[in-house]
């Protein structure tokens, strides 16, 4: 026993490069990838996770100083680093108990398509990560492994029925049929439009917008261009450090370096998870032969709509300037405003593209993202320093769009640590009735279809 | 040798599932092939200096002049071969 204790602390100590690759590897042995295939793809996601941590690394060292020097000269406190969704899900998969999550969100998946309790098979592993977390960092608070499965589990039920009840929208307004999206970065902003759509139609002026931009791709286009963007930001901060030119310039292509890189670098995990997640594919729609479903995909498939670029390339630029002046916030927008479209997606489709709904609505969604992300920032910072992601300790935190910044994570994260003898319980409540009313409304819709 | 592009939201988790799926088909089917993947935002910058363009979903932002084909087979699994032979047409 004891030689097996002294193994296992071996390998915890020699970090998450060292963990992943095992890890997956036998995450991948369990799907039935073989041993060969297993590991080069955990080697593979461990190489990532180097990469990722170089480049965070970089990021940190130039950005936390300008950030810091920004504070000082003008009092703008936006000490909070917007790593991205790519270095969070580097954190999530590799905390020691990812390999139980994953399980038991995919056997939540499983029991409720045998239920018919859901149509989504989400076999997307790769979006695991958004569900993941939230369990991670209630395990990491509360210390209580039982706890951290339930969150995502809750995570897992909540992101499913969301996928199913936003499937008609996929299918109306964006035109792809027999899919769902469950991708939590993309359903959180559910939360916020459908109450707001539901508002902004009492307004005339809202509800008749007719508003249109034009050539919003020409004068707007760089804001969607990574590297354009990371350098512009990476000048400004530079200027509003007070730093000599030439400091501002490198400070400008050393922030588009990063904007590059970290994508690069989050490719390799995805790579790496490529073998598992087509197993896991392979394994459920065998056993659900003859079912049809709503086939779950990532919500990059319909981020191309120019409704959805449109918004995004206008909700960027008023998103920073958001950032600077809401009181409060600390985060500084950075490495994910390059996925803005993600989080805009559903609401361009709830208000069937009204502009001016979707850039107010757009515009909440992002500002309740930078708040829910200043606050869980502490526990995210130290979460990601145990598992030896190595961000210098300068005072300045890390955080992103993702993970318990995203409305729906931040909610069952938040219910999970103050009381959850009361608000989980709370959660799950209002969650049922929801869903008693959708069952209701779809029956209803069902049966006048039929007529 | 052909270049192709694939497009996906974020340049990273589809597109990647559907350029290894790319770059597979050609290595059987004996093409040489530069497979290079992108946000779907810089589609309209970059795609010029392709011979097609993939995107994973459906892309109707913006015009390019290189022919496109949308793969979204290729991430479902159904009519998964189709869509290969057709992204292969372009390639022979």
């Amino acid at each position: 026993m004891s030689a097996f204790y002294t193994i296992f602390n071996t390998i915890m100590d020699a970090g998450a490069t060292v963990m992943l690759p095992i890890i997956i590897t036998i995450i991948g042995l369990i799907f039935g990838v073989k041993l060969s295939k297993a590991f080069r793809s955990g080697l593979t996601i461990g190489i990532g996770f180097a990469g990722i941590n170089l480049v965070i690394n970089m990021m940190k060292a130039d950005l936390g100083p300008a950030a810091q020097a920004m504070v000082e000269n003008f009092g703008i406190q936006l000490d909070v680093l917007d790593v991205g969704w790519g270095a969070i899900a580097a954190v999530t998969w590799s905390s020691p108990i990812i390999a139980i999550l994953i399980f038991a969100i995919l056997a939540t998946n499983i029991i409720m398509l045998a239920l018919k309790a859901t149509d989504t098979m989400d076999v997307d592993i790769w979006n695991y990560h958004h569900m993941a977390i939230v369990g991670i960092m209630v395990y990491y608070v509360t210390k209580s492994i039982p706890m951290g499965i339930l969150a995502s589990v809750i995570m897992a039920v909540i992101t499913f029925k969301l996928s199913d009840w936003t499937a008609p929208l996929v299918e109306d307004f964006f035109g792809i049929p027999g899919v769902s999206l469950p991708t939590v970065s993309a359903l959180s902003s559910v939360l916020i439009a459908v109450p707001m759509n539901w508002l902004l139609d009492k307004i005339p002026i809202f509800r008749n917008s007719k508003l249109t931009v034009r050539n919003a791709q020409k004068y707007l286009g760089f804001f969607g261009e990574p590297a354009m963007l990371g350098l512009i930001l990476g000048c400004g901060i530079g200027a509003l450090a007070k730093y000599d030119v030439s400091k501002i310039m490198s400070l400008g292509v050393s922030m588009a370096a990063v904007m590059i890189l970290i994508p690069k670098m989050t490719s390799l995990f995805m790579e790496g998870l490529m073998p598992i997640s087509e197993a896991a594919k392979n394994f459920t729609q065998k056993r659900f032969k003859g079912r049809k479903f709503l086939i779950g995909l990532d919500a990059a498939v319909v981020v191309g709509n120019p409704d959805v670029i449109t918004t995004s390339l206008i909700v960027i630029p008023l998103t920073i300037f958001m950032a600077a002046v809401l009181p409060g916030n600390r985060m500084l927008p950075f490495a994910d405003l390059a996925v803005v479209t993600f989080r805009v997606a559903m609401v361009v489709a709830i208000t069937r593209g009204n502009l001016l709904k979707n850039i107010v609505m757009g515009l909440v969604s992002t500002g309740t993202i930078l708040y829910a992300g200043t606050i869980t920032a502490p526990v995210l910072t130290s979460l990601a320093q145990s598992v030896g992601l190595d961000i210098a300790t300068d005072g300045s935190m890390i955080s992103s769009f993702a993970a318990t910044s995203l409305q729906l994570s931040f909610l069952v994260y938040e219910a999970f640590i103050t009381k959850p003898v009361i608000f989980v319980p709370v959660l799950l409540a209002v969650f049922a009735l929801i869903w008693v009313c959708m069952e209701k409304r779809n029956k209803k819709k069902a049966a006048e279809a039929a007529e | 040798m052909k270049r192709v592009l694939v497009a996906c939201g974020n340049g990273i988790a589809t597109s990647t599932v559907v350029a290894t799926k790319i770059r597979e088909a050609c290595e059987n089917h004996g093409i040489a092939v530069m497979v290079s993947q992108c946000k779907l935002l810089e589609v309209e910058s970059k795609a010029d200096d392709f011979d097609l363009l993939v995107t994973t979903g459906k892309f109707t932002g913006g015009s390019v002049s290189v022919p496109v084909v949308g793969a979204i087979n290729l991430l479902t699994g159904i009519n998964e071969e189709a869509t290969l032979e057709e992204i292969l047409g372009y390639l022979k």
